[in-house]
């Protein structure tokens, strides 16, 4: 008798009857079939003609699917066999298998809960970076059609400078010549002594064009900002920036009129600028007020002196390539015009949003490649479990296969589950990812204005959703194709014991394992290279000794401390006391410090050595330091000495010069005694003469190799002002501060004093980014290398598992316990092996893009590399040698009597 | 003439739909019957003019159960396999003799406008 219950339930399927109902309804047409069929029999019909007819019965094509559809009742409970489906059905089918997954998953909360973990990790760690990233790179600037911003800078690529700050003279050239810009303004650096409000304050600020405000498209919250008439010497108008008006004003409206006291001019307050105002450029620091820019006559016609930062905002229609042309041209004219300057200066306009985030990219994005190694970690992991499972739940698949289900529904019905897994992980992710996000910002340097806009918004949390989704989709297909290929035959033949998943599965396993330990291993590998170069950078000597060192600022009123003389005096009295200090080995005064200030530079000239082209002519930067600098920076001095205390402006100028400065100048000779002078030969400076040679210092960041640099003693500079103490101590740094600081306040109770440090932090923040890529990086190293070893012993545990009867054969059969270790190792061995070969050769292409971040070491440094195969090799080894002592420990007889 | 529901054109579905409710209900007025048992007596009794398959046939009779004109249970007789029995209900009966009277009415409407005679 043939079986028509198949045929029946197939079309039954689409129903989703509950399943009792259908049964019995298979049950009566079932019947009515084989009776149709024995009575075609005989009446003389052939078996296969009779079947043919009773088929038939059924072959009305959608009657039996539709009709009793307005009869039946939906199943509401328990699917089994779901078969064909429709699009019709399909919501009704999603439903149906969120329901049933959400019980298979309640059904074993275990591997639930790991599974919801590993994936918050992962997909946490996406979103907080992503955060980051989505923040710094990818939102446009705060300000009005941020894409037609750029930055206009002087090309002096012929002496190092290929971004160079204009001179006040180029930049109103340009400003007046150029046609490519709706407008363009400069803002120049420029700190205020804040007195006559509570305690005096040292504030950031700058200097800008009236125009600024306006061209960047922002205005202003309170008052006003810049009119051009603002725009003249002696006009003295500030615009506060939101922070201060905040925290100094108390956010009080009627600040608008009033007058400060800054550098110990008045100035009136005309506006305050909404909260998000950072201005753009170079200044790693944030601005807390600005003044109008207002170049003196003097200053206006200087081409020599190069300080400013301009930007500009591109007409619309013209491109960047326009403009830079037509910069170029002008750049090329005033060369011509003003040889002695602006010999082989170009120009060089850089969009303002590569210009502020061009740092930070290489390093954000090799985070955010990291970050999606891990996940992919995560999911492998994810997938091996649900492979492991889906082995078990064979018998489960087998039967819903057998009455029906399609396999195509089957594997929807494992998706459904894994992009389940996926959404709650991602739930518990976002969370991590906020805690994340708070940690995240206190490492980010601050020298990234962008870090208050970081957080979880609509945007994160879409790029959240999409992951998960993508990521379950992910994760969940392997154990979809997998289980859904099931051969129903040999799973029969198994007589329903839980079994392996068959050699496939076995395979599958292994692969997602290769893929872990080789993407473990290329992580591991950029993390390795970091940290190596970043022990570098912090093993570099720069030039002085860092430790025991405190510094601050102390900026002198322009107003209060007008001349030489008088700054001298102010100096002069606090180094005396501040030297008496219990604790102070010595102290200097200086101008600025190394890794705070990029130095300005000056043309010089030697004595008896005619002056080359101008464009041939050596920049040397030059820092304006007091008696006893180097001595209290612990900066040796190679031949000559240190300015002492009896250098005074009645002495006979001199002037220390670095390694590099006399090896450049006088090759083979002694320097000392010798005499140059700044600008032309032909120039009314004075001669200096060379007192002392010291070693060279890395003054501007600790990677960039040191420049020719000069030394100056401020006692004998008419107009350049030192504003900052050195002291080093015997005792904590630190410890000093408050004594430090009276004693100057003993001298002068308005002096502000900002950024007491000690020259470690310093130096900590000079390496902070390097710092923040290298500890990130190694976070998710070590989150790839933790999940990576959970998924090898997860592997090798259940492939020990699923050998107890092999290795209960070998033993009974004399293998000894090493051998059955020896073996199983090997066989995790093999794996790993295969993972790391792979992973080597991703790492080689890929940490290539890292190559911008390191220091001091290549993209493939073999030590490196072989480093990280050690450590890999041995958490593998350690990971299979758990499961491995296992299956030594495996019983022969209890093995054999379980089959 | 062969009536078969399976080539059945539209426009008379609906006619031979009331028409299959009518001699369901009619076979089971006199005693419970199971569906083959139902199929085979159409056939018989049309002399093989109207037959039910069983994509038809069922639907039909899980509506009329479901309108509760007829119900089914399920039977065991020693010896045999249990079968499902459907019987005529109360309303069931209504409804046919309803029916009956209207299905009349309706021929013999009909055989005066086609000027077929009553055999």
């Amino acid at each position: 008798m043939p079986d028509f219950k198949i045929d029946i339930r197939a079309r039954l399927a689409e129903l989703g009857l509950p399943p009792t109902r259908e049964t019995e309804i298979v049950e009566e047409l079932s019947q009515h079939l084989e009776e149709e069929y024995e009575r075609a029999l005989s009446s003389g019909t052939s078996e296969d003609e009779a079947r043919q007819q009773a088929l038939e019965q059924l072959n009305t094509p959608d009657l039996l699917g539709r009709e009793p559809k307005h009869v039946e009742r939906r199943a509401s409970q328990e699917p089994i066999a779901s078969g064909e489906q429709r699009s019709v059905n399909f919501f009704a089918n999603l439903m149906q298998d969120i329901r049933y997954a959400l019980r298979m998953l309640a059904k074993n909360p275990a591997f639930t809960a790991i599974a919801i973990i590993a994936l918050a990790l992962g997909i946490g760690a996406n979103s907080a970076i992503f955060s980051v990233v989505d923040a710094v790179l990818l939102r446009p600037l705060p300000f009005k059609h941020p894409e037609q911003l750029v930055m206009v800078w002087e090309n002096a690529a012929h002496m190092g400078f290929p971004k160079n700050t204009p001179a006040p003279a180029n930049f109103l050239d340009w400003q007046k010549q150029s046609r490519s810009f709706t407008g363009m303004a400069a803002m120049a650096e420029r700190s205020f002594n804040l007195t006559g409000v509570g305690e005096p304050e040292r504030l950031d600020g700058r200097r800008v064009s009236a125009n600024l405000l306006d061209l960047l498209g922002v205005p202003a919250l309170l008052g006003r900002t810049f009119v051009p008439d603002d725009d003249r010497p002696g006009t003295h108008v500030v615009v506060l920036s939101y922070s201060l008006w905040q925290r100094r004003f108390g956010s009080d409206p009627a600040v608008i009129g009033r007058a400060l006291a800054l550098n110990g001019e008045s100035y009136t307050v005309v506006g305050v600028m909404p909260h998000f105002v950072q201005l753009p450029g170079f200044a790693n620091r944030k601005d807390q007020l600005w003044v109008p820019i207002a170049f003196p006559p003097d200053e206006a016609a200087q081409r020599g002196n190069h300080f400013l930062e301009v930007i500009a905002r591109l007409k619309s229609g013209v491109t960047l390539k326009q403009a830079q042309a037509e910069m170029e041209t002008i750049a090329a004219r005033l060369a011509g015009q003003y040889p002695d300057y602006n010999t082989r200066i170009g120009a060089v306009v850089v969009p303002l949003h590569e210009q502020v985030v061009g740092d930070m990219k290489p390093a954000l994005l090799v985070l955010l490649g990291a970050v999606a190694f891990v996940l992919l970690i995560s999911c492998a992991n994810v997938a091996n479990l649900l492979l492991a499972r889906a082995a078990v739940r064979q018998k489960e698949i087998a039967l819903r296969l057998a009455i029906g289900a399609s396999r195509a529904r089957l594997a929807r019905q494992f998706l459904t589950e894994s992009v389940l897994l996926a959404l709650f992980g991602a739930g518990l992710g976002l969370l991590l990812a906020l805690a994340g996000i708070r940690i995240l910002k206190t490492f980010i340097p601050s020298t990234i204005s962008q870090v208050d806009a970081i957080n979880i918004d609509a945007r994160v949390l879409i790029f959240t959703a999409l992951v998960a989704l993508v990521t379950g989709i992910a994760f969940g297909l392997a154990p979809a194709i997998h289980g859904s290929h099931l051969n129903l035959n040999d799973t029969l033949k198994e007589g329903g014991r839980d079994s392996s998943g068959g050699h496939k599965g076995n395979r599958a396993r292994g692969m997602l394992v290769i893929g872990e330990v080789a993407v473990s291993f290329v992580l591991l590998v950029g993390a390795g290279l970091l940290i190596n170069s970043f022990l570098h950078l912090r093993n570099l000597d720069p030039g002085f000794r860092v430790d025991h060192l405190l510094t601050m600022k102390v900026d002198l009123s322009e107003v209060k401390y007008p001349d030489r003389d008088r700054r001298a005096a102010f100096f002069d009295e606090v180094i005396r006391r501040v030297r008496a200090l219990p604790g102070v080995q010595s102290a200097a005064v200086a101008g600025n410090l190394p890794l705070t200030y990029n130095g300005d530079s000056m043309s010089i000239s030697i004595e008896g050595v005619p002056d080359p082209p101008p464009d041939q002519q050596p920049d040397v930067i030059y820092r304006v330091i007091g008696p006893d600098y180097f001595g209290t920076m612990g900066i040796p001095v190679i031949r000559g000495r240190d300015f002492a205390d009896q250098d005074k402006a009645d002495a006979k100028d001199a002037v220390v010069i670095s390694e590099k400065t006399a090896q450049h100048f006088w090759p083979g000779q002694d320097p000392i005694g010798k005499r140059l002078k700044s600008g032309s030969i032909k120039s009314n400076t004075p001669w200096r003469e060379v007192i002392g040679i010291v070693k060279d210092v890395r003054q501007n960041d600790l990677i960039a190799p040191p420049k020719m640099e000069m030394y100056f003693n401020y006692h004998q500079l008419k107009d350049l002002a030192a504003n900052a103490l050195v002291i080093r101590t015997s005792i904590d740094p630190m410890s000093l501060a408050a004594s430090v600081r009276n004693v100057i306040w003993s001298v002068d109770k308005d002096q502000t004093v900002a950024d007491i440090e000690t020259m470690d932090d310093i130096v900590a923040e000079a390496v902070a980014r390097q710092r923040f890529s290298m500890l990130l990086l190694g976070l998710f190293a070590v989150l790839a290398l933790l999940l990576a070893s959970v998924g090898i012993y997860g592997v090798m545990s259940y492939s020990v598992a699923q050998r107890t009867r092999e290795i209960g054969i070998r033993i009974a059969l004399g293998a000894r316990r090493a051998d059955v270790l020896q073996m199983t190792v090997k066989q995790g061995l093999k794996l790993v092996g295969a993972g790391m070969v792979l992973g080597l050769l991703a790492a080689f292409v890929l940490t290539r893009v890292m190559a911008s971040l390191l220091f001091g070491i290549s993209a493939t440094d073999p030590i490196t590399f072989i480093g990280i195969s050690l450590v890999l090799l041995a958490v593998a080894i350690l990971a299979s040698y758990i499961p491995a002592l296992r299956a030594t420990k495996v019983d022969p007889i209890i093995a054999l009597r379980a089959q | 003439m062969t009536l078969t529901y399976m080539a059945s054109p539209v426009p008379d579905r609906e006619l031979k739909k009331g028409s299959a409710e009518l001699m369901i209900l009619s076979l089971l007025e006199d005693q419970p019957r199971h569906g083959y048992d139902i199929a085979q007596l159409i056939d018989l009794r049309s002399r093989g003019a109207i037959r039910f398959n069983v994509a038809s046939l069922y639907p039909l009779l899980y509506r009329l159960e479901k309108r509760n004109w007829i119900s089914g249970r399920w039977v065991e007789k020693p010896g045999q396999r249990r079968r499902r029995y459907y019987r005529l209900t109360a309303s069931g009966k209504n409804v046919l003799s309803k029916q009956r009277a209207g299905w009349r009415d309706f021929v013999e409407a009909i055989n005066l406008i086609t000027g077929i005679q009553h055999a």
